[in-house]
């Protein structure tokens, strides 16, 4: 090869970048382009239909096949091309977390001694990540970041960001997190009984709850896990639960209901025997869709269409990925939700738009629609495949620099004879 | 007297085998052809349309007109016929490092059997004594069309112990689940897991440093004990040595009869590694992460190591954490030996879609590289690096009959391992359920990934 090939390569590379060197918005006219913008108006990547999409001051301005062209424009031809919104993960550390077993870099957990639900880790999100960089040019523009679920039955506020620096928050104390199961029972005595007994506690403590006069007995949440805990009920933010065993999940319905939780099934391996409940009980599920290995006593009924069968049964999805370095795989793994039965558009969907709806955010996000934040991915073939790569990125109005520091790494040893300079 | 007989039989057999030697015995096969499949050979080509049969539990023929068939002795005529019209072939997914059966589903306590980390050199266990064969991802393997798979001690000591290759049957024993005539391996470790281990501890190594005065003492002392054992067989009127179960490993090494497998992030480490290697004597087979491979990869094809991989795993630790998704496919444009591992229950599953995304990573850079050649990755070079490359790894004439039949291009995330043969038998089968595998511990229970 081909060097001209990878001067091409690069020419593209850069021109793409240049366009964003001044920070200011793009005026972009994508035509022709396959577009899916999950905004429920009748673009699908089935029916082949191929529109223009005009993006100004960091909006999107016009959608349709006869739109008019800003003086000015960039015209990029989306012919061949998929257009998305930025895929959003609905569970992460991303910001929180650069190297895993550095602890100096790790902020999205406590010692025994801290968690609660008062742990908020928005004060922690570093929007210089590598790990943000590198995902952000898959293709992943937003994602909730939470706290990792530790010795107590809940962890603490996660948060709502976008791939963007240094403007990343998005909003805080978007969901409280916590977990039910084996994990948490070796920590509160070795019974998954006192999980469930802990969680009921701290929420029959709040009636009456007021936090001049609250003073905490043991065994009871300190005065500001109260007033955490009761912004989330009064509030109705999300009350995310990892749960993965049926019996469990069962548990955790019936406290939801009983104190009028905004529930979500996190993990929910075996949330299959109990979609019918989830879904009457209007509970979404956030899962990851590969994960079928019957890895513990808390997941021996795991297995591959547990998506599948959880839409079928009328339960609301985020597809998710468990390696918070790897978000960038939310495609795979919805990809492979599709190889097991899930309807493909169901599947974008677990991956841009449904996250915005189950932790009820802006309404504008996770689609692309007039009005709305120019924040979309260009692919060269079906995003949910393993064969293609986004073409550009672009985050409220701006295009994203393709070069995360792993490019920046492969060019620099891509020729061997050159990659002692330094 | 037919009692009698059948005893000395049995007895005759049981003196022929040697302890620990493998059981397995291919199942006995029908003859069959897959007409028309799209066939990646796993040797870098790739044939549309084509009719591969398979005798005796063998590749007899790849395409060829039926004349051409009979010349070998071949007649189409009779032989049962699988369609493979629209569906691809592919060789066995081989798997060269894996810790199924030691560290199984369930994952719990009781099942931690991967890593004796209870000194910086373990060479002297096997890890196939470790395994379980009734681990429920074993099966889950197979219906990712893994035939061959090898099972390594974890990367807690400098010397982990003996790796072993097995095929992916169901099986009562491990025994019957060894690769017949496959080498045993080494697994050694570089870098920060045994400096973290022992040096959490109070103990050597507590330093990368240490982790290489670690290496050479062994080595120097497997030397000594060689020496020891050949001056005894030169003049048995000596004293015969008292065996060293460790020290065995390590002669084994230098003696070429066992294959070093050698967990290894960082490129300055795989130089000095090679370096050790050159000063005992002995020969590096595989690098194992191998994540800066990339930043090395002239060294490696001059050494002719290969490098077992991730397609884009990173980050755990520093050492990780010039992860690219490129490594695999520079390691391959150098002329260097490409692998594609996965290290996990997970990833096994489906390591035509982790050689896919390296290949689609690799192209999006502008590098050209085909299907045909990246498939190598998981099947050829795997089996090489295993030392059964003559034996499996590639749909060529005299081969086991490790194939597998794929219902869409296995390069796509959508395609199912549909038919999954190990010496031509049929031991999975998307269709039938009864052809689906299910460990002793799914019994009864809702376990699996499948009910």
């Amino acid at each position: 090869m081909k060097l001209a090939n990878r001067l091409g390569l690069l020419g593209m590379v850069v021109a793409c970048f240049s366009l964003n060197i001044n920070g200011y918005a793009q005026t972009v006219v994508i035509t022709q382009v396959n577009l899916h913008s999950q905004n429920d108006d009748g673009y699908r990547f089935d029916d082949h239909s191929t529109t223009s999409v005009v993006v100004k001051d960091g909006q999107i301005v016009a959608i349709g096949s006869d739109v008019q062209f800003p003086a000015g424009a960039q015209v990029l031809s989306g012919k061949g091309l998929v257009m998305t919104p930025g895929l959003f993960a609905a569970y992460s550390q991303l910001g929180l977390d650069e190297i895993n077993l550095e602890a100096s870099t790790i902020d999205s957990m406590l010692d025994d001694t801290g968690y609660g639900p008062a742990f908020d880790v928005q004060y922690a999100i570093n929007d210089e990540s590598v790990v943000i960089d590198v995902t952000r040019v898959e293709g992943v523009t937003h994602a909730i970041v939470a706290p990792r679920v530790g010795p107590d039955p809940l962890a603490g506020f996660g948060a709502a960001i976008s791939l963007s620096s240094p403007s990343t928050l998005l909003q805080p104390r978007v969901a409280m997190f916590g977990q039910v199961g084996s994990n948490i029972a070796t920590k509160v005595g070795g019974s998954r009984a006192e999980v469930i007994a802990r969680l009921r506690r701290g929420l029959e403590d709040l009636r009456g709850f007021r936090a001049t006069r609250y003073q905490a007995e043991p065994k009871q949440y300190s005065r500001y896990d109260m007033i955490a805990l009761k912004q989330t009920v009064d509030n109705k933010l999300p009350f995310v639960i990892t749960v993965h065993r049926a019996n469990e999940i069962r548990q955790v319905l019936s406290l939801a209901q009983q104190h009028d939780l905004n529930l979500v099934v996190r993990g929910g391996t075996e949330a299959w025997k109990v979609a019918d409940e989830l879904a009457q009980a209007g509970v979404a599920v956030i899962l990851d869709p590969l994960n079928n290995l019957p890895r513990s006593f808390d997941r021996l009924g795991a297995r591959n269409d547990n998506a599948t069968l959880l839409v079928q049964a009328g339960v609301k999805i985020a597809i998710v990925v468990s390696d918070s370095h790897n978000i960038r795989l939310l495609r795979q793994h919805a990809g492979n939700a599709v190889a097991h039965g899930l309807d493909w558009d169901v599947a974008l969907r677990a991956i841009t738009r449904t996250p915005v709806e189950i932790f009820g955010l802006d309404d504008s996000l996770g689609k692309i629609a007039v009005g709305g934040p120019a924040t979309f991915v260009l692919w060269q073939g079906d995003p949910l495949e393993v064969t293609t790569w986004p073409t550009q990125v672009m985050l409220d109005g701006e295009w994203v620099d393709p070069r995360s520091r792993q490019v920046r790494l492969f060019e620099r040893y891509r020729d061997l004879s050159t990659a002692t300079q330094r | 007297m037919a009692l009698s007989l059948l005893l000395s039989l049995l007895v005759a057999q049981a003196e022929s085998r040697q302890p620990y030697e493998s059981t397995y015995e291919p199942m006995a096969v029908v003859d069959f052809v897959i007409t028309g499949a799209n066939v990646y050979t796993g040797s870098g080509e790739f044939f549309e349309n084509t009719d591969v049969v398979v005798r005796e539990g063998r590749i007899a023929a790849v395409g060829g007109s039926s004349d051409e068939l009979s010349m070998v002795g071949l007649s189409m005529d009779g032989l049962r016929r699988v369609d493979g019209s629209d569906m691809w072939l592919s060789p066995g997914i081989i798997d060269v490092h894996s810790h199924l059966g030691t560290y199984p589903s369930p994952y719990i306590s009781s099942t931690q059997d991967g890593n004796e980390m209870t000194s910086p050199n373990t060479a002297k266990v096997w890890v196939e004594h470790s395994v379980w064969p009734q681990d429920p991802q074993f099966d889950l393997a197979l219906a990712g069309g893994v035939t061959t798979l090898q099972i390594l001690p974890g990367s807690g000591n400098l010397f982990g112990g003996r790796g072993v290759t097995l095929k992916n049957v169901p099986a009562r024993t491990v025994q019957q689940m060894k690769f017949p005539g496959a080498k045993h391996s080494l697994k050694m470790a570089c870098g920060e897991n045994p400096k973290r281990v022992y040096g959490g501890k109070s103990q050597a190594p507590s330093t990368r440093m240490g982790n290489v005065a670690g290496y050479r003492e062994a080595w120097a002392k497997a030397q000594a004990y060689q020496r020891k054992w050949a001056a005894y067989r030169e003049d048995d009127s000596k004293p015969q040595p008292d065996r060293d179960l460790g020290l065995e490993t390590l002669v084994g090494v230098l003696e070429g009869e066992i294959i070093v497998h050698n967990h290894c992030y960082r490129a300055d480490e795989m130089a000095y590694m090679i370096d050790i290697a050159q000063e005992f004597g002995y020969r590096i087979g595989t690098f194992h992460h191998a994540i800066e491979a990339y930043k090395v990869a002239d060294l490696l094809a001059q050494e002719g190591i290969c490098s077992a991989m991730w397609a884009d795993w990173w980050g755990v630790k520093l050492e990780l954490f010039d992860g690219v998704q490129q490594n695999i496919a520079l390691v391959h444009q150098a002329k260097a030996c490409a692998i594609v591992h996965s290290d996990s229950a997970l990833g096994i599953q489906r390591l035509n879609q982790e050689a896919s995304k390296a290949l689609t990573s690799a192209r999006r850079m502008g590098m050209n590289i085909s299907k045909a050649e990246a498939m190598q990755w998981i099947t050829l070079n795997a089996a090489n690096a295993l030392g059964v490359g003559e034996e499996t790894g590639s749909i060529e004439v005299g081969k086991a009959a490790d194939i597998v039949l794929w219902d869409d291009d296995p390069f796509s995330v959508y395609a199912h391992a549909q038919k999954v043969f190990i010496d031509g038998h049929l031991y999975y089968d998307k269709q039938d359920t009864t052809r689906q595998p299910r460990s002793d511990f799914e019994l009864g229970q809702t376990v699996g990934g499948r009910r």
